[in-house]
């Protein structure tokens, strides 16, 4: 049966990088906007957050915050955000056990496509909802009494901090997916941390009001970092208590060393994920 | 290194983790255009195999080269050349047919201005064209199957690896996918194909391979392991017990019935007749038992399966339950159904 000539390859030159970011950053849009669960889900907890939170602690809350904060609702606000790129973190992992499941991961693995860029693409259409996300809570939140002192600059400021807070969660789940192949270890996994990170973190109150144990820990917690960078912005303040930093001046003592930090952490965990997507392959072999 | 060769597999070797071998030295070699079946039981080593060969897994030892690039140091050279349908069925459940269709055209690089008019033509080969704007996740298990098996054809690879492709497809989604892969292994499209089922091998298959506790076991042209079976198999149920198997065992195996010297087995009610004159021959033995005072309560006459194939090979039976596919009918009969 063998003939003269194959059939006519239907592929063009070969994939570039930017090109194979693009289709799968296409596709995880589309995903997304069909299954609104995704979009809407992630939601669900912030939003209970800054309602209750604001409702059932602000009076109390409100007065142990520093002088100059008008009220909790704008204390608190910056943590929910962090808490919203936290959720959708999570998701992406769970996006990949998905794609596991359903045997997409492997047609992947199979394709040419350089992996990073698959990575890459389904991580910006995460950043994609995540911008929007943060636009719906910023305005509940501002509904409810939160001032953004740094305005419409600030906005774009808390988006971005939200961005680069969730990259290395986003690693982190993504990670876990490969490493575990199986949805529920990976939602238990991405939110077993999630609690009892915001908690012990200078999300909720700040950190001098809280045992001496707990500021320590929160010195090691990612979650302290974004937090402080996003509260520096809508406050408009230097607002970092884990570390006294004086070298750059006013808000940029709190952003420096926070978005160093979360750049490094992005870095360490985001390379950790790509090294191990490169090796993925169906099973393991010796 | 010969060109023409679009598989060489040298002692392939495959260790899991936990320690399973489930390759154990094979070698194989599949020239250019040609359509190869590669068949086993479950667990026997089939599908660890094609994923060695497709990339997706590193063997453990051995050597792979596809389309003349070396599995292991080229990899993505490998991967450009070659589709993929896995065992599982694999779509985005979330996406439409016509989505995936898109997403696999453009995960392959195929050319802008083809795409569209591609992924018409596969639409309409595999039966979703009118249900082209539906997420997959609304599919049945053999429409999912139908589009799996589109997507992994979109760049025209000169090399498809089909991992069961067929199975739990009815048979006249089995046989449009028959047909597909006879027009592109006509075309020059070399196929490596695995199966269960010794009908789906011996319909499409030029030479086939038979993996048995990852190693093979046997190759040859499907003609060539029926012959190792020694023909079709006569079964015949008798009414009466041991004594009367015995004396049709003697009276299937005297001269004048068969030519030859045909196999005959004592089964559970009658006994069994293996023979390339089966069909031919079988009313004489009906007769000549008749004559002999015995009572036949009931005879049918079949091809040999996988099952006798391993029989033959191994002198032992599969030992999990293969269950034959619904015969299908002949491709001819399905060609008008096309719209």
């Amino acid at each position: 049966m063998s003939t003269d000539t194959a059939e006519q390859s239907a592929r063009s030159g070969g994939n570039t990088f930017f090109g194979d970011v693009w289709v799968n950053f296409v596709r995880w849009n589309i995903k997304a906007v069909r299954n609104r669960f995704v979009l809407v889900g992630s939601l669900v907890q912030p939003v209970i957050f800054l309602v209750l939170f604001t409702q059932v602690f602000g009076n109390v809350a409100g007065q142990s915050l520093p002088p100059g904060i008008p009220n909790y609702e704008t204390y608190l606000l910056p943590a929910i955000v962090i808490q919203v790129s936290l959720a959708t973190g999570a998701t992406s992992g769970i996006g990949l056990v998905n794609d596991i499941e359903s045997g997409m991961f492997e047609k992947v693995l199979v394709s040419p496509m350089n992996r990073a860029a698959v990575f890459v693409g389904k991580t910006a259409a995460e950043m994609v909802r995540i911008v929007l996300q943060i636009a719906i809570i910023l305005g509940l939140g501002v509904l409810l009494g939160a001032e953004i002192a740094t305005g419409i600059v600030g906005v774009v400021g808390i988006m971005l901090v939200g961005i680069l807070f969730s990259l290395w969660f986003v690693a982190f789940s993504n990670t876990l997916a490969l490493l575990t192949k199986d949805q529920e270890s990976t939602i238990i996994g991405a939110n077993l941390l999630q609690f009892p990170l915001l908690f012990v973190s200078s999300a909720f109150l700040p950190i001098s009001t809280l045992p001496g144990w707990i500021q320590t820990v929160a010195k090691f917690n990612p979650i302290t970092y974004g937090v402080d960078a996003a509260r520096a912005i809508m406050l408009d303040a230097d607002v970092m208590e884990v570390w006294d930093i004086t070298a750059f001046g006013g808000i940029w003592n709190t952003l420096v060393p926070a978005i160093g930090v979360l750049v490094a952490l992005a870095l360490l965990l985001g390379g950790i994920a790509v090294s191990m997507i490169n090796r993925a392959s169906s099973a393991d072999v010796r | 290194m010969s060109e023409s060769l679009a598989i060489e597999a040298e002692n392939l070797e495959v260790v899991y983790g936990d320690g399973t071998e489930a390759v154990g030295g094979v070698s194989l070699s599949v020239p250019r255009g040609e359509f190869f079946g590669f068949l086993g039981p479950n667990g026997a080593g089939k599908t660890t195999t094609i994923k060695t060969l497709a990339t997706l897994l590193k063997p453990t030892s051995g050597r792979i080269r596809v389309n003349g690039y070396d599995a292991l140091e080229q990899p993505r050279k490998v991967r450009e050349s070659i589709g993929y349908m896995a065992q599982e069925t694999s779509v985005d459940p979330e996406l439409t047919a016509r989505e995936n269709l898109r997403f696999a055209c453009e995960s392959y690089g195929v050319r802008k201005g083809e795409r569209a008019e591609r992924i018409e033509e596969l639409l309409e080969l595999v039966d979703l064209a009118d249900v082209a704007t539906k997420e997959a996740k609304e599919f049945s298990g053999g429409m999912k199957k139908r589009l799996d098996a589109a997507t992994a054809l979109v760049h025209r690879p000169p090399l498809v690896f089909l991992d069961e492709p067929t199975t739990g497809l009815d048979p006249k989604a089995r046989n449009r996918l028959w047909d597909y892969f006879r027009r592109i292994n006509d075309r020059g499209t070399t196929i490596f194909l695995t199966t269960q089922y010794l009908e789906e091998a011996d319909q499409l298959c030029e030479r086939l391979g038979v993996i048995l506790d990852g190693e093979i076991v046997a190759e040859g042209s499907p003609a060539d392991l029926k012959q190792e079976v020694g023909g079709e198999i006569l079964n015949v149920r008798l009414e009466d017990g041991p004594e009367a198997r015995q004396r049709a065992v003697t009276v299937a195996q005297s001269a004048g019935i068969f030519p030859g010297t045909p196999s005959v087995e004592e089964t559970d009610d009658g006994i069994s007749v293996t023979t390339p004159t089966a069909r031919q021959h079988g009313t004489d033995l009906l007769v000549a038992l008749r004559d002999e005072g015995l009572t036949v309560t009931g005879f049918d006459v079949r091809a040999p399966t996988l099952d006798d194939v391993f029989l033959a090979i191994t002198g032992e039976h599969l030992d999990d339950e293969v269950a034959e596919p619904e015969p299908a009918s002949p491709p001819a009969a399905d060609g008008g159904e096309s719209q």
